[in-house]
């Protein structure tokens, strides 16, 4: 059951995956890479990750994509211009990806992991909240200065002076 | 729950973070005339920085996330002071040529303590949060010039290139974290030590963990973006770029390769032996052909972390000092070269070297500045350059790897040749334009302390050894 | 039963999808996208790995959180840079980018 669901899963995201790069309408690429993210939470859930999963939900789906779709609408005005999107050179980088794959895929098969049998929290969110405000209270603090950083920056950039 | 919250030991990171939000808003109260002021503000805040960095105390808090120690400090105290150069060679070029002068400044202040806050990590997490923090702000600033092409360009190119490799630098991390299970520093060396055999998935995350770091070194073969980016850039956030990113990456880079995984530096030294031999051999030889001064700079920046790097092979105490003391003599001979092009450029609006003929006859202070720096770079006794170089090498050679130090030798030679044109044009040329080039206070100050630092090492490098020599009793 | 190797192998295929986008892609916005496949198949490898290797501190869900977060920085100031070069320079393809040697 499981199994049946992570390879439905996998599916949606390789396929999805695969669109978003090879597609020609670089709109249609955004749509994929939604069905995409949406994959990845599902794969997220099968992982007993509640708390990522809706974090992918809000943050990727819901932010990052549509920030995505906005620039691609200013940018292309979405009636007006025709979208090009084209590859170059796609074969030779996909042989090179390809051996790239083939050889991870090796690699991860030949290692032995030391796998834990451990049951985790249920639910995950007190956990990674009480870490966050402990052991990472500084990279927290610092990832809200990240953030202040890309908004006035994309501010001082994007405004109109 | 036990609280393990040692603020004092953040004090120059907590006054810098301030002081760079101050910036951002007493820029709102500033008439277009008062703005300039804005960048003494900021060298200000970052002397005082430095200050309250050898002040505060050395020690761990935070849960082990933070660490000051003397080799966080002396890290600092690089970032700190390129921070310093380029503002102060900046403010002229800022008030020509660009709008937003407090989120210029402030964004540099923030970039700086994103670097401060890496070279104290001691686990994969605040390291990468903190690189992001230097990278992000350093994007918008390549881009800042929001009405030339070029920058704008270089600005997207550094972008996409440093948001890719900061991907395969995650994904070389999480398989790492995957193998040994942890992310501080301290556990990855003690899995290595006690149980971990090693294996083909331990060798790709390493080398997709060098692939994404050596994108912020500018070392073969992740240096494409190095000249255009470079050359696209404001020079001042160019200088800033070829010291202060370099050193950040090379910060991380004996954070976590010193640190956790040096029991298994027999499986990376060939790697690190490998961009080092092709960083010094193409940044030199493809630099002979360059006719842009910040394009031949780029290249020289990547044969200099090739230098850099013949010292990292080493693993040793010897190496994290020599590597110290050749980032901080760089930072003097390649910001103050970055001052000298700047200083040109504001009068004459060109960076070709061509340009450059006739100016030992305009200026024969930015000249004889800029053949002392070039000289150091190549490393010519008795400038610093000389000192750094032969600390680097010595590293190398006590552990008995010859060939790269005879390399770095020969490309040296090479690289006389391409930073002596430049000399040439400047002595034995003469251009169409003979009128004479004042140097304002602010860039001769910059240049006279930039000159001073290259000058005292090269004679006297006792006391900076002396400081640095601590850095690597933490790391061994 | 999926194991850890699964979910690694689907992270592999994902991670690679990605970096063939970022080399053949031409569109500024195409490659953002292609990064974020890179991203989100390392983010697959830490809650594998965090729900495999060490459960109970969850220590490679809380790296993922981090890596969301910087990821959407990165983007907002990407796409700030793309609609900046679309507006003053008509520019969203690299190839335009013609002095610029990849």
């Amino acid at each position: 059951m499981e199994l049946g669901v992570f390879y439905i899963l996998a599916a949606v995201i390789v396929v999805s995956g695969l669109l978003v790069v090879t597609l020609k309408n670089i709109f249609h690429s955004a749509l994929m890479l939604i069905l995409c993210l949406f994959g990845v939470a599902g794969i997220y859930i099968l992982l007993h990750a509640d708390f990522l999963a809706a974090v992918q939900v809000l943050l990727y789906v819901g932010g990052v994509t549509i920030l995505m779709i906005f620039a691609i609408m200013v940018t292309h005005q979405l009636t007006g211009k025709k979208i090009k999107h084209y590859n170059e050179q796609p074969v030779p980088a996909g042989l090179i990806i390809l051996s790239l794959l083939i050889l991870l895929i090796v690699s991860i098969t030949r290692t032995a992991f030391e796998v834990a049998d451990k049951a985790e929290p249920m639910p995950t969110v007190a956990v990674i909240g009480r870490a966050l405000m402990t052991d990472y209270v500084l990279p927290f603090e610092v990832v809200s200065v990240v953030l202040l950083v890309a908004l006035i920056g994309a501010i001082v950039i994007a405004r109109r002076d | 729950m036990n609280v393990q919250i040692d603020l004092s030991l953040l004090y120059p990171h907590l006054f810098l973070l301030i002081w760079a939000l101050l910036i951002f808003a007493i820029d709102f109260f500033m008439t277009e005339d008062n703005r300039p002021s804005l960048g003494y503000l900021s060298i200000v805040g970052l002397i005082i920085t430095a200050i309250l960095s050898f002040a505060s105390d050395k020690g761990t808090t935070f849960w082990g996330a933070f660490r000051a120690d003397t080799f966080s400090l002396s890290f600092n105290i690089i970032f700190i002071g390129s921070a310093i150069l380029t503002i102060a060679s900046a403010i002229d070029f800022v008030k020509d040529r660009l709008k937003h002068h407090g989120e210029f400044y402030g964004l540099i202040l923030l970039s700086t303590l994103g670097m401060m806050f890496l070279a104290s990590s001691s686990d994969l997490l605040s390291l990468y949060v903190s690189l992001e923090l230097a990278t992000i702000a350093l994007f918008v600033l390549v881009a800042f010039m929001k009405r030339d092409l070029k920058s704008t360009e270089s600005g997207l190119k550094y972008l996409i290139l440093g948001a890719a490799s900061s991907a395969i630098l995650v994904y070389g991390i999480s398989l790492l974290y995957g193998l040994t299970g942890t992310l501080t520093f301290a556990g990855i060396a003690e899995q290595l030590n006690t149980s971990f055999m090693g294996g083909p998935l331990f060798i790709l995350s390493i080398i997709l963990i060098i692939a994404g770091l050596s994108f912020k070194l500018a070392a073969v073969p992740f240096h494409m973006w190095c000249p255009d980016v470079y050359e696209g850039a404001p020079t001042p956030v160019t200088a800033y770029l070829s010291v202060a990113s370099k050193a950040a990456g090379l910060a991380a880079m004996i954070r976590i390769f010193f640190e956790g995984l040096h029991s298994s530096a027999a499986e990376w030294i060939p790697l690190i032996l490998t961009i080092s031999a092709l960083a010094m051999v193409l940044g030199n030889v493809v630099a002979v052909r360059q006719h842009n001064i910040k394009r031949l700079l780029a290249y020289s920046s990547i044969a200099q972390i090739g230098y850099i790097l013949v010292a990292f092979i080493a693993v040793s105490e010897l190496a994290t000092t020599s590597m110290i003391l050749y980032m901080i003599v760089y930072m003097f001979a390649n910001i103050g070269a970055f001052i000298v092009v700047i200083t040109f450029y504001n009068r004459s609006g060109s960076d070709e070297i061509i340009a450059y003929a006739g100016l030992s006859k305009r200026s024969p202070f930015l000249a004889i500045s800029m053949v002392i720096f070039l000289l150091s770079l190549v490393g010519i006794p008795p400038m610093a350059g000389f000192v750094g170089k032969f600390y680097l090498f010595a590293a190398a050679i006590q552990k008995g790897y010859y060939w790269i130090v005879v390399l770095g030798v020969l490309t040296s030679v090479i690289s006389l040749y391409y930073y002596m044109m430049v000399a040439y044009q400047m002595y034995f040329k003469s251009g169409d334009d003979n009128s004479r080039i004042k140097v304002n206070p602010t860039l001769a100050v910059a240049i006279l302390i930039a000159l001073a630092g290259t000058l005292f090492i090269g004679v006297y490098p006792e006391p900076v050894l002396s400081a640095i020599s601590g850095a690597s009793v933490t790391l061994f | 039963m999926a194991t850890l190797e699964h979910y690694l192998i689907l992270s592999a295929i994902l991670f690679c999808i990605g970096v063939f986008g970022l080399l053949s892609r031409r569109n500024a916005v195409g490659i953002l996208m292609s990064i974020e496949l890179m991203f989100n198949s390392a983010n697959i490898n830490f809650v594998a790995f965090s729900k495999f290797i060490n459960p109970d501190i969850l220590t490679g869900q809380i790296f993922s959180v981090f890596v969301i977060a910087i990821a959407a920085a990165e983007a907002a100031v990407g796409l700030a840079i793309v609609v900046l070069l679309y507006r003053n320079f008509d520019i969203v393809n690299i190839d335009k980018i013609n002095f610029m040697k990849w």
